[in-house]
């Protein structure tokens, strides 16, 4: 293990005389999952932070009524950037970030199959949220909440830019979110070691793979959708104008036709999560693994078909209703098997509480009741009560920060020492945890009360002595209690920041997968040779049987590793560039910006980029 | 990427012999189906719904032979790409027709 260290540490010295860049411009140009996935979880991290003000500012508006804290229009900007923040760039960016970090790891893979796409995935979605978030600065915010409704989203109701900013914004990280579920599915459908059957993956892989698909199959319809509000606002079209002919339920069908495949696209990678980190800190093989399996695939086939349980107040009809309804109680099957398994998998283990443990074991219970009200909700004659109310802002919170959110904190406490070769502290994560569950369900679990009492969502403010008052005062401190937890973390990770890179190669002493056989952090090429997989839980497999590293799978010899490229930067700063010009009607500077892209792809397309190759034996050719 | 590398013998040797003449097969037909549709158009009346029934019939046909034989779906290993396209005709089918019957029936 020492020898293969030193050989890593050489090699990686070498390499650094190999790159052209360096500081700063090395992370510009990096192509490497690794690096992508530390710029994700940053870029994740910060539009996490924004949301979560974003939200912070919501409660203290509603702590009490009457309230004057924000303007009214305010709040409806506030509601529309924490929604649209939280989902597309906090959530699924972090998402990304543990994909990059570990997805390839897992399989034995050198890097994605797609390096370039993978960087220009990461700079597009970057530049996508930088600009949905200039509009703060510009003071014309989207205000017509996170699905964006037409008429409301239309011209002719919201003449200023707001909107403007959400369409072009989104457009653009919508590419990132793309290209990354292409760059996975392709990478884990031919990327994986000799040996790595599917049915041998690791379950977070097997969840990245299923998310990936979704990601396929269900973004062109957003894009679709965004693609026709713009043409809407931009250039008079009338897709959506009843006046004209359009229709506003179409906008309602496109969006959820994406929006219901997106809510799993975002609780499934937790799923994988959760089933990491439950098997190894109880020190068992995954319960039921071809059941979880099985189960994955399931939610993901019966996610393409409940998107109207969103719209059961529309009025499509008691048929279709019915069948939407059913469709959806139907998806509690699979996920129950999920739970259960978790459960057996926690049965009889020797379960050690660290930071992450916790954080998944939080995770089950909480996650339940997230699906119970979801069952709730299924019921399209009770959803008439239910239809937004406070309620339906529980039961999403309760699945989306109680069940992804949570996934996310124990990933990313599990996989830190892999990622930066630190392991955080165990006492302020532990504090990080029961700061934040505890915050979390003061926060929102009042809140299924208040939706059946009839507080509605998305309201600026209420009459006092409705019953709305205490409760509403729960969760406001609920949500600061929240902040807190995400303060400690930042703590924790500025604090071990400060310590020694010094964790384990097998940081948790019980890893099962193969991100765990080689050094945390790996060195640039992940795998000095490709592993033999002889088994699911291959390096479990392989220390059970008393050996120190996993059986290699090819001889030792040069390593073809991927250039670093601007280009990826540059083409997204294009987009950027062609959104302002499109959305201010300046059509030279739309055309530059779009020229700067082709510029680019022509660069790319026209120029050869055969890589360079590092040796182990210590000898590099460029 | 080792997929690349790891072609049997046998299958090498398929591709050899067999290659060429399935391509030529794939050629003609193609060709034909295209000269049918034209023909159709090109015979009389273009607005006869015995016209409209060829030239769709013809189109899904060549839409066939094009994805089996030059982009090699008839070929092993290309189950994954087979699963998604399916896939993704059925979640568009189903969308479209799920659009136009509650939107504009």
């Amino acid at each position: 293990m020492a020898t293969q260290a030193a050989h890593a540490s050489h090699a990686h010295a070498h390499a650094h005389t190999v790159k052209r860049y360096k500081g700063l411009m090395d992370w510009l140009t990096t192509v490497d999952h690794k690096k992508i996935g530390i710029l994700y979880l940053l870029a994740g991290f910060i539009f996490f932070i924004v949301g979560g003000l974003e939200a912070i500012l919501i409660r203290i508006q509603l702590m009490k009524p009457m309230n004057d804290f924000v303007a009214a229009d305010t709040f409806n900007e506030l509601i529309t950037m924490h929604g649209t923040t939280m989902i597309f760039l906090a959530a699924m960016p972090m998402l990304f970030a543990l994909m990059n970090a570990v997805v390839p790891l897992q399989i034995g893979a050198r890097d994605v199959a797609f390096p370039f796409l993978n960087a220009l995935g990461f700079w597009t979605f970057f530049f996508g949220g930088v600009l949905l978030n200039i509009s703060w600065f510009v003071g014309e915010v989207p205000d017509a909440g996170w699905t964006s409704y037409v008429p409301l989203a239309g011209p002719t109701f919201n003449g200023t830019h707001g909107v403007d900013y959400y369409v072009i914004g989104l457009q653009i990280a919508g590419i990132g979110t793309l290209l990354g579920g292409i760059n996975f599915m392709a990478t884990i459908i031919n990327m994986r070691a000799p040996g790595m059957s599917f049915m041998r993956m690791p379950m977070f892989t097997w969840a990245i793979f299923v998310t990936s698909i979704l990601i396929v199959f269900a973004f062109p319809a957003l894009t679709v959708g965004l693609v026709a509000l713009m043409f809407d606002r931009l250039f008079q079209a009338n897709f959506f104008e009843t006046g004209s002919g359009g229709n506003t339920v179409l906008w309602e069908h496109v969006f959820w036709i994406f929006g219901h495949p997106e809510v799993y696209i975002l609780i499934l990678p937790a799923f994988g999560v959760i089933s990491e980190v439950v098997s190894t800190f109880s020190r068992k093989r995954l319960f039921g693994y071809s059941s979880m399996v099985f189960a994955l695939v399931l939610i993901a086939f019966l996610g393409f078909m409940v998107w109207a349980h969103h719209m059961f107040t529309t009025g499509l009809g008691p048929v279709a209703n019915a069948l939407f309804s059913i469709a959806t109680m139907l998806i509690a099957v699979p996920t129950g098997v999920k739970i259960f398994n978790w459960l057996f998998t926690l049965w009889g283990g020797s379960i050690k509480f660290t930071t992450a443990s916790l954080f998944a074991i939080g995770f089950i219970p909480t996650f339940v009741l997230g699906g119970v009200t979801g069952v709730m909700l299924a019921s399209a004659p009770a959803d008439y009560q239910y239809h937004d109310t406070y309620f339906v802002v529980a039961h999403f919170h309760y699945v989306i920060v109680g069940g992804l959110i949570l996934g996310i904190f124990a990933g990313l406490h599990y996989w830190w020492p892999k990622m930066f070769g630190r392991m955080l502290n165990e006492g302020l994560g532990k504090l990080t945890f029961w700061t934040f569950f505890i915050g979390f369900h003061l926060t929102f679990f009042v809140q299924h009360f208040l939706g059946l009492l009839g507080m509605p969502r998305r309201v600026w403010t209420y009459l006092p002595n409705q019953g709305f008052d205490t409760m509403n005062l729960i969760s406001s401190i609920g949500a600061f209690l929240m902040g807190i937890g995400t303060i400690v973390f930042v703590i924790n990770v500025i604090v071990t920041w400060a310590k020694p890179r010094n964790a384990e190669a097998d940081a948790w002493e019980d890893g099962r997968s193969l991100e765990w056989s080689i050094p945390s952090p790996p060195p640039e090429y992940n795998f000095k040779q490709l592993p033999l997989v002889r088994g699911s839980d291959a390096w479990w497999k392989e220390k059970r049987e008393g050996k120190t590293e996993m059986t290699p799978a090819e001889p030792l010899g040069p390593i073809h590793m991927p250039s670093p490229s601007i280009l990826p930067f540059i083409m997204s700063v294009g987009l950027f560039v062609a959104g302002f010009g499109f959305m201010y009607h300046i059509y030279w500077l739309a055309g530059l910006g779009i020229l700067i892209t082709f510029a680019c792809m022509f660069l790319r397309s026209v120029f050869d980029d055969h890589g360079f190759h590092i040796d182990p034996e210590e000898e590099v050719h460029a | 990427m080792s997929s690349n590398h790891s072609v049997s013998g046998e299958e090498a040797r398929r591709h050899k012999v067999e290659g060429p003449q399935k391509h030529i097969v794939a050629f003609i037909l193609s060709l034909a189906l295209t000269i049918i549709a034209f023909a159709a158009v090109a015979a009389g009346d273009i607005n006869t719904t015995f016209t409209y029934i060829i030239l769709v019939l013809m189109a899904i046909i060549q839409v066939f032979v094009q994805l089996a034989f030059w982009m090699h779906m008839k070929d092993r290993g290309h189950l994954f790409p087979i699963i998604c396209i399916v896939a993704g005709v059925f979640v568009v089918f189903m969308m479209v027709i799920m659009a136009v019957y509650w939107l504009w029936w």
